[in-house]
C-alpha cells in the first residue's frame, strides 16, 4: 500500500519537473542519524593531530610551479584525486 | 627554484640539544647518558628521613615521603641539556633509556632487599617496584637494563585519580541515550586505571619533496537548455615540486606494539592516541618511585621498528606544510610523488601518563576493549562507548519517517 502510494508519488513528482529527488531526503537522514550519532559514540576516525599539536620550525617553502597543458570541456568540477588536505595519504615515493 | 611563502607562523618555543656521550664503537648510535646515578636498584630512601614509603603526589608532581611528608622532585630531563639548533642535528642520537632491547633480558628481575636481604621478585612488564614480603621496605628499579623497563625519563601524573573519574563521567554521561545497556548497567568509572604508557619522543631535522599536479579554473559554463543543461569546464594544468626544510621538537610516537596497532575494526587504540600531547619538556629523569601505585607497560619496539612510522609522520607534517603554497588552484591539487630526508634524528623513551578505563563489549561473537583514555597531565578525554544498535535504528528510522512524511506532504500539496 505504501509503496504503491510512494510510486505513485514518484512517478507525479517526475511528471512534476523532477522533484522526486525529495523523496531520498527521508533515508539519506536515517543514515545521517546513524552514522553521525555511531561516529559520536564510537570515536573511530579520531587521532593525534600531530601536524598542527607538535612543535615545528619550517623554513620557507620552495619549489617550481609549470603549466603544461589546458583541458576545456570537462564535465568534473574537481581534479581526479585531490589530495591537497589529505596529508596523511601516502603517494609513491621519488625513485 | 622561486621562494614561496612561509606555511607557518614560524612562532615556536625555543628549542634544547642534548650533550652526547661519544661511544667506542664507531659504528653505534651516539648515546646521551640519561641515566639518574643518584639512584640503584633496590631500597631508595627519603633525602631526609631514610624511610622508602615514596610515592607521587599529583596535585603537586613531587614525590612524597608519605613518613615525614617531605616532598622533592627529580631533575626535568631538559634542564641536565644544553641549549642548541636542532638545525644542527645530524645522524641518529638515542638515549640511554631508548637503546636496543636485549631479548635475552628477563622482563621478571629479582633483587636483593638491602634492608632483610631476602629476594624479592619485580615483573617489569608491569611495574616497577615491589614492597619486600619480609621487612616491608619498598624496593624499585631504577637501573637502565636492557629490557626496555627503564626509559629516559618519565611524565609524572598531574590528573588526580577524582578528577579523572569525573572527567570519564562526565564523558560517558554525554553518550547515554544510545548506549549499549550494559555497558550503561555496568559503568563503574571508580576502576579507573593509572598507566604509564612507553613513547619515543622524537625531535628531527629534515627534508621533504613532493611533485604532483594542479588545476586552475579558467572558465565554467552551460551547455544546452531545460533538462539537459549541463556544466562544463575549462582548466590550466601545472605541473607542481615544492621542497621544504624544517625541524620537528617532541614528536610523540608508541612504543609498545600493541598500542601502536591501530585499527578501528578490532581496537580502540587510537582514542588513547588522541589524547597526545602531552608536555613532554616537563619530563624528569627517571625515579621508579613516580610509578607507585601506578601500573606500567614495557617498552618492546627499537628505533628501527618505530622509524617508518617517524618517517611517515614528518611525510605528512610536510604534507601539511605545504598546503598553503598551493591555494591558488581551486580546482585542487594531487600529490603523485613525495620522498623524507632525516638528516638527524634524537631518541628519547618515555613513560607518559595516562588514566584509563576500560570495557570489554562482545557483540556477535566478537569481542573488543573499549577504552576511555584521560591525558594525565592535561586532562584531554576521549573514548569509545559500545552503541546500542536497536536504539539507534530506531531513533534513525523515526528521524527519516518524519522527514519523508514532510517530503510527501510537499509534493502533494505541490
Amino acid at each position: 500500500m505504501i509503496a504503491t502510494v510512494l510510486a505513485e508519488l514518484l512517478a507525479a513528482a517526475d511528471d512534476d519537473g523532477g522533484s522526486a529527488w525529495l523523496l531520498l531526503l527521508g533515508p539519506a537522514g536515517a543514515g545521517a542519524v546513524y552514522f553521525g550519532m555511531w561516529r559520536y559514540y564510537r570515536n573511530t576516525h579520531t587521532s593525534h593531530a600531530f601536524e598542527r599539536e607538535t612543535r615545528i620550525e619550517a623554513q620557507p617553502v620552495t619549489g617550481h610551479d609549470g603549466k603544461v597543458k589546458e583541458i576545456t570541456g570537462t564535465k568534473r568540477s574537481r581534479i581526479d584525486g585531490d589530495n591537497r588536505t589529505d596529508h596523511r595519504r601516502r603517494v609513491r615515493r621519488f625513485d | 627554484m622561486t621562494s614561496l611563502p612561509p606555511p607557518g607562523d614560524g612562532d615556536q618555543p625555543p628549542l634544547v640539544d642534548t650533550p652526547i656521550v661519544p661511544t667506542t664503537d664507531p659504528t653505534a648510535a651516539p648515546i646521551i647518558d640519561t641515566r639518574n646515578e643518584r639512584l640503584d636498584d633496590g631500597v631508595n630512601r627519603c633525602p631526609r628521613c631514610g624511610a622508602t614509603e615514596i610515592q607521587l603526589r599529583p596535585s603537586a608532581g613531587m614525590l612524597i615521603c608519605l613518613f615525614c611528608r617531605h616532598e622533592w622532585s627529580e631533575a626535568r630531563l631538559d634542564e641536565t641539556i644544553v641549549d642548541g639548533d636542532l638545525t644542527a642535528l645530524s645522524g641518529t642520537v638515542v638515549g640511554s633509556g631508548a637503546t636496543d632491547i636485549d631479548t635475552d633480558v628477563d622482563a621478571v628481575m629479582t633483587m636483593k632487599c638491602a634492608g632483610c636481604g631476602a629476594d624479592v621478585v619485580v615483573n617489569t612488564a608491569e611495574q616497577m617496584g615491589a614492597r619486600c614480603h619480609w621487612c616491608r621496605h619498598v624496593l624499585t628499579v631504577n637501573e637502565q637494563v636492557p629490557n626496555g623497563a627503564v626509559p629516559d625519563a618519565v611524565l609524572p601524573f598531574k590528573i588526580t585519580h577524582d578528577d579523572a573519574m569525573a572527567r570519564i563521567r562526565q564523558f560517558a554521561g554525554k553518550r547515554r541515550m544510545f548506549a549499549d545497556r550494559a555497558f550503561l548497567r555496568e559503568f563503574s568509572p571508580e576502576n579507573v586505571v593509572g598507566v604509564y604508557m612507553p613513547y619515543m619522543v622524537v625531535d628531527a631535522n629534515a627534508s621533504a619533496d613532493v611533485a604532483g599536479v594542479g588545476e586552475v579554473q579558467t572558465r565554467r559554463y552551460t551547455r544546452g537548455s531545460g533538462d539537459n543543461k549541463e556544466t562544463f569546464y575549462d582548466a590550466d594544468v601545472y605541473d607542481l615540486r615544492r621542497h621544504v626544510d624544517f625541524t620537528v621538537d617532541d614528536l610523540t610516537i608508541e612504543s609498545s606494539a600493541e598500542r601502536a596497532h591501530m585499527n578501528a575494526a578490532i581496537n580502540t587504540n587510537n582514542v588513547i592516541n588522541t589524547i597526545l600531547p602531552f608536555d613532554t619538556e616537563n619530563a624528569v629523569k627517571w625515579n621508579a618511585s613516580y610509578l607507585t601505585g601506578f601500573t606500567s607497560e614495557k617498552r618492546d619496539q627499537d628505533i628501527d621498528h618505530v622509524r617508518p612510522e617517524l618517517e611517515d609522520q614528518l611525510l605528512s607534517i610536510a604534507r601539511s606544510q605545504v598546503a598553503s603554497s598551493v591555494g591558488r588552484y581551486d580546482r585542487g591539487v594531487r600529490w603523485e610523488r613525495e620522498r623524507i630526508d632525516v638528516h638527524g634524528s634524537r631518541w628519547i623513551s618515555m613513560y607518559l601518563p595516562v588514566w584509563l578505563y576500560s570495557y570489554y563489549h562482545e557483540r556477535g561473537g566478537k569481542g573488543m576493549v573499549h577504552y576511555i583514555a584521560v591525558n594525565g597531565r592535561t586532562g584531554e578525554v576521549m573514548g569509545s562507548v559500545p552503541v546500542s544498535h536497536p536504539r539507534l535504528l530506531a531513533a534513525a528510522a523515526v528521524v527519516g519517517g518524519v522527514i519523508e512524511l514532510l517530503m510527501i506532504a510537499i509534493l502533494v500539496a505541490s
